[in-house]
């Protein structure tokens, strides 16, 4: 049974790099084109077993999404990585601090991505 | 091109007009955080976004750019002119960048410098004014990503092992474990104790403990008892995990990077392991064994010793705690026979009974683990080890034991490793710690190399260190010990030998503003994006070409249907066709208008750029100028918008540079100082116009007339007669100037006649209205839309033609008789007004005469042609028709006197005709 | 279902999630005498192992899953 990741990024170009990535192994993905998106997405019933969501973005943003989908009741415990650039360590502890599992450190290499996946993902 | 890098470039040539355009709207009001935030967001999100090519130059310069802003944004920087500049420049090399990586696929060698110097440009401004230019941040490019992940905090100190309940370990794991320490491997005990909360933020500790590298032992404990069952909350974690583990420092770093904070760590020495356990009681008699043992070990017979250790062994019971020491005695024989010390102490307790004291043993290995912690991989550990314990051993002998060539590069790469630690600027909360680690590495090479006598210098310079925290004291003394030669890795030798840098170098770079940003920017989440599709521009056209098709093939019903009348004589299914006829032609035109639809753009595409334009501009000729847009959501076809952007870039050009005066002149007249350029747009029924209007000196008609008389565009008649509104229109006439001097700014010494054939060439027009003084008008007018044409049909030598209806303007059957030749030419009277006639077959090259009609009339389409109108002789008319014009294509594409070709109902091609050409 | 309950047995399945807690402690509050079978277990999500834990169920079976086992073995063994 395959997993569903779903991805929270303004940039199409971030979306499309992990998007083609992770369906190269084997992932179902969800996008979103921010956290105003996402949470639509998943009130409306899609169920993710992984999000990954950038921080900055239009509508609402990745750490805004993480206390939101923290209270919706199939998601409490949903692993949620950040993706965050180097010099946003601070954004990055704020992240976990609000429910985040961890984060993702951009430009995010193939190998990388999938090797973190399997460790916060059982199964994967 | 990989999709991916179409999607890249798509979108960030978006990003560099959003940034663009967030700088303009920002040079009118520098204090808008939104903006700012928002312009932070495009940088950064572009900067993210370069990082997946390999193009080094344009992050390095997004990179120096996401920087600045953050300054900007949080304060520390304020914002200005000649930084708004410097960001334009860093972003016009990035659009070059992108420019080059669609073109080639990848970016040439030749960026570096290029990249090198606005990076530098953009960190100047990084710097508050009288402080001393400090070096660059340490910058993050691809080839050094992934970006360093956090640290677990440093080993507890090797004493602590003590406190370890290493004794549950089962003797077999530990021996295992042994093994793997000697052949190199750290060991490390590893304590996670995850947060009670911990799997509301999706943690599973478990899974993360399981996956721990090099795991050779582990164990889970509950935190506390267990309450009764209806009192346990699941969801609260109250497991430990405790494991041993033989990864490398870095790997647990990794494995357990989200969760440091709830891990510890301890070195563990290979000889906390060796703890023989079992009954104390029974067994033989082992006095003898020990004293025999002890001899055979001084005379170096560790064979006997073996062999003796075996005997008694298969003489013990293996619970015994005897039989356990023997197995750890034969496990160091085997292992490491070289190190006496640690032999000694294990016969000692054979005969003891008592667990072993390590003594100097134990010293030697404080100093392995550390040094080889610090290495993570140690090329030699066997033979540095050998060294370093024979060193200690013989620690009263101040003899220098030569090194092997492989003992020589150990600690070339030890010393290395010391280097590059101490070399790093960043600042961690451990770096006393990393400070000391370092330290003790070196005073092991001392050790080892037998340089003990420099010990005292190694621990004033480690104070030093530690005193000023910084890594620069002890860099220097490596310098001074180490000397190059020695250590003979070029790379690693770089920062060993580097000229110890100064404390400005060293000092760490205050964290990049990660500390100013605060959570919780609400206005920057309110910013919405539109919500738009991107469609590639091909799949438009073949839905475009697709509904031409649609649009042929629904015009064959008719003709079906009247086939069916007249050729079958079945008037009710010819009535059945027209009226399914006309359900589908309904559905096909409004399917073409909403395919139009797609297509339409808003000027604004074009407009966007004129904000940066008219900065440039007007700051270079020393103008100041005022930029309005108005109507920017006027939407056209995207052919007729793309259209628009050269002839609206030289019309303002020429606005900026001919038509608006310095401030100085316009003070003078009386004009407020900012002059006023306007580009308005607006829908006027089936037509969109544009209007650029400025408030400049306007178009003086004397000079145009004269100058148009001196290049012999008009004659002394017309001089004379010329209305002044006409004579300032001469500029539209082909090789008309303006100004004697073409300057670099207004187009490349082309008048406004290329203006004219560019709109004229989408079907629009363009006229021109000035007032002496007060400033000049043009005004563009154009179709909506060119994708439907709109033809009359002629016939003519038995051929079908089309002429675009917006040159007809009447069709008229004129008798032979009424005819004229005046001068060669024919021509005819026409509401009394003469207009000349061609003969279309002449035009194209038919030699076949025009044909009348039973009663001697000759059909006569007048077309106009400018302000005249000509009459084309042909030789019938049809019906007007709308078709989807096809350009010609290929060597067609050749034949100026077609304007296309299209499909029609019956599956014949109509060419339509180019009026203005075959005249 | 990775977790499948049966008369007075409950059986793990592949990867035992999270959510699957709440039901487990439930049921097993209901069945005190209840065996557990974690032959074809793979993993399970630690409050799922706190659960078997504080209850104590008998392993009926233990994982095929060799380091899995040797992770449980030592924490569900009846003493």
């Amino acid at each position: 049974m395959s997993k569903t990741i779903m991805i929270v990024d303004d940039s199409a170009t971030m979306v499309l790099s992990l998007k083609s990535t992770l369906e190269m192994n084997g992932f179902k993905v969800e996008t979103a084109g921010d956290g105003a998106q996402a949470l639509t997405k998943l009130k409306g019933g899609v169920k993710p077993d992984l999000i990954i969501t950038d921080i900055n973005m239009p509508n609402m943003g990745g750490l805004e999404l993480i206390k939101n989908v923290r209270t919706l009741p199939g998601l409490r415990f949903t692993p949620i990585l950040t993706l965050t650039t180097e010099s946003q360590a601070e954004k990055r502890d704020e992240g976990k601090r609000l429910g985040a599992t961890g984060w993702l450190v951009k430009p995010v290499a193939g190998p990388d991505l999938v090797k973190v996946i399997k460790q916060v993902l059982p199964g994967a | 091109m990989s999709p991916l890098l179409e999607q890249f470039l798509s979108e960030a040539r978006d990003f560099l007009q959003g940034i663009g355009e967030k700088l303009m709207q920002l040079e009118a009001a520098p204090a808008d955080a939104d903006l700012m935030n928002e312009l932070f967001r495009l940088v950064h999100t572009l900067k993210g976004n370069s990082g997946l090519f390999d193009a080094p130059e344009m992050t390095r310069v997004l990179h120096a750019g996401e920087d600045l802003m953050d300054a900007v944004r949080n304060g520390r920087v304020a914002y200005s002119r000649p930084l708004a500049d410097r960001l334009l420049d860093a972003m016009d090399f990035v659009g070059m960048l992108c420019d080059e990586l669609e073109s080639d696929g990848q970016l040439g060698a030749a960026h570096a410098g290029d990249s090198v110097r606005l990076v530098d440009a953009l960190r100047h401004l990084l710097q508050p004014d009288d402080a001393p230019a400090e070096a660059p941040a340490p910058e993050s490019t691809p080839e050094s990503a992934p970006a360093p992940t956090a640290s677990l905090a440093e080993p507890t100190p090797v004493a602590d092992t003590a406190s370890l309940p290493l004794a549950s370990i089962p003797e077999a794991v530990r021996m295992q474990a042994y093994r793997r320490a000697c052949a190199g491997e750290p060991l490390s005990w590893l304590a996670y104790r995850p947060h009670e909360q911990c799997f509301y933020q999706g943690d599973d500790p478990f899974f993360l403990a399981r996956q721990t590298p090099e795991l050779l032992w582990s164990r889970i404990e509950a935190r506390e008892p267990w309450p009764p069952l209806a009192e346990l909350d699941a969801y609260s974690c109250m497991l430990d995990f405790q494991l041993l583990t033989a990864a490398p420092r870095a790997a647990l770093e990794e494995q357990y990077r989200y969760v440091m904070d709830q891990v510890q760590t301890t070195e563990v020495p290979r000889l906390a392991l060796v703890m023989p356990q079992g009954d104390p009681n029974g067994g033989p008699v082992y006095d003898d064994f020990a004293a025999d043992a002890r001899r055979l070990l001084q005379t170096g017979d560790l064979e006997g010793l073996a062999r003796n250790a075996s005997t008694l062994l298969e003489l013990s019971s293996p619970d015994l705690w005897i039989a356990s020491a023997l197995r750890w005695l034969q496990l160091v024989l085997e292992t490491e026979p070289e190190n006496k010390a640690i032999l000694d102490a294990l016969v000692d307790c054979l005969g003891s009974l008592a667990a072993p004291q390590w003594g100097t043993a134990g010293a030697a290995e404080t100093h392995t683990a550390s040094a080889s912690t610090s290495i993570r991989q140690d090329p030699a550990p066997r033979n540095e080890r050998g060294q370093e314990a024979e060193g200690v051993a013989d620690a009263s002998d101040e003899a220098t034991p030569a090194l092997s060539p492989l003992a020589a590069d150990a600690l070339a790469a030890v010393v290395a490793a010391q280097g590059e630690v101490l070399a790093l600027t960043d600042e961690p909360r451990w770096l006393p710690g990393r400070l000391k680690a370092a330290a003790a590495a070196l005073s092991g090479c001392l050790r080892a190399t037998g340089a003990t006598a420099k010990l005292q210098d190694l621990e004033a310079a480690t104070a030093a260190a530690l005193a000023r925290n910084s890594g620069a004291p002890l860099l220097t003394w490596i310098a001074a010990v180490f000397p190059a030669e020695l250590v003979g890795e070029p790379g690693a030798a770089a920062p060993v030998t580097a000229a110890p840098p100064s404390p400005a170098h060293s000092a760490p770079q205050p964290p990049e503003a990660e500390g100013e940003i605060k959570f919780g920017r609400r206005a920057e989440d309110a910013i919405s994006g539109p919500k738009s599709l991107k469609v590639d521009q091909a799949k438009i056209d073949r839905l475009m070409n697709l509904i031409g098709e649609m649009v042929v093939a629904k015009n064959a019903l008719p003709y079906l249907a009247g086939r069916a009348e007249a050729v079958f004589g079945v008037r009710e299914l010819a009535r059945e066709i027209k009226g399914h006829y006309g359900v589908i032609n309904r559905i096909a035109e409004e399917m073409q208008g909403a395919i139009m639809q797609i297509r339409m753009m808003p000027v604004s595409f074009v407009f966007q750029r004129f904000p940066r334009l008219v900065r440039d501009i007007s700051r270079k000729l020393g103008k100041e100028v005022e930029l309005i847009l108005e109507g920017e959501d006027t939407e056209a076809d995207k052919t007729i918008i793309e259209s628009l952007g050269d002839p609206l870039m030289h019309i303002v050009r020429n606005s900026l540079d001919h038509g608006i005066e310095s401030p100085e002149l316009r003070r003078a007249a009386g004009k407020p100082a900012t002059g006023t350029l306007r580009l308005r747009a607006m829908q006027e029924s089936d037509r969109v116009v544009i209007e650029i209007s400025d408030d400049g000196k306007g178009i003086d008609p004397d000079i145009i007339k004269r100058k148009a008389y001196a290049k012999g565009l008009i004659d002394e008649t017309l001089l004379e007669q010329i209305s002044d509104q006409e004579a300032v229109n001469l500029v539209f006439a082909a090789g008309f100037s303006t100004t004697e001097v073409i300057s670099d700014l207004s187009g490349r010494g082309v008048g406004m006649d290329v203006v004219r054939t560019a709109v004229e060439k989408v079907n629009g027009s363009v006229a021109l209205t000035s007032q002496q003084g007060r400033g000049t008008q043009i005004r563009l007018s154009l179709p909506l839309s060119m994708a439907v044409t709109n033809v009359m049909i002629v016939v003519s030598d038995g051929q079908r033609f089309g002429v675009p209806m917006d040159r007809v303007v009447e069709t008229v059957r004129v008798p032979r008789a009424a005819i004229r030749t005046i001068k060669h030419s024919l021509a005819t009277v026409l509401r009394g007004r003469i207009v000349p006639l061609k003969s279309i077959n002449d035009l194209l090259g038919l030699s076949a005469p025009p044909k009348a009609n039973a009663d001697d009339e000759l059909a006569v389409l007048v077309v106009r042609l400018g302000d005249e109108s000509l009459g084309l002789l042909v030789d019938d008319f049809s019906e007007t028709l709308d078709i989807i014009l096809k350009p010609m294509t290929g060597v067609l594409a050749g034949l100026p006197a077609y304007a296309g070709s299209a499909l029609m109902g019956d599956g014949s091609v109509l060419m339509v005709l180019n009026v203005k050409e075959i005249l | 279902m990775a977790v499948e309950y049966k008369k007075n047995l409950v059986v793990f399945h592949d990867v035992v999630g999270v959510e699957d807690a709440e039901a487990l402690l439930e049921w097993l509050q209901k069945k005190r005498t209840a065996k557990v079978d974690l032959s074809a277990c793979t993993h399970l999500h630690p409050a799922n192992l706190q659960v078997l834990m504080a209850s104590k169920p008998a392993v009926q079976a233990w994982p095929a899953d060799a380091p899995l086992r040797a992770w449980l073995e030592p924490i569900l063994t009846a003493p």
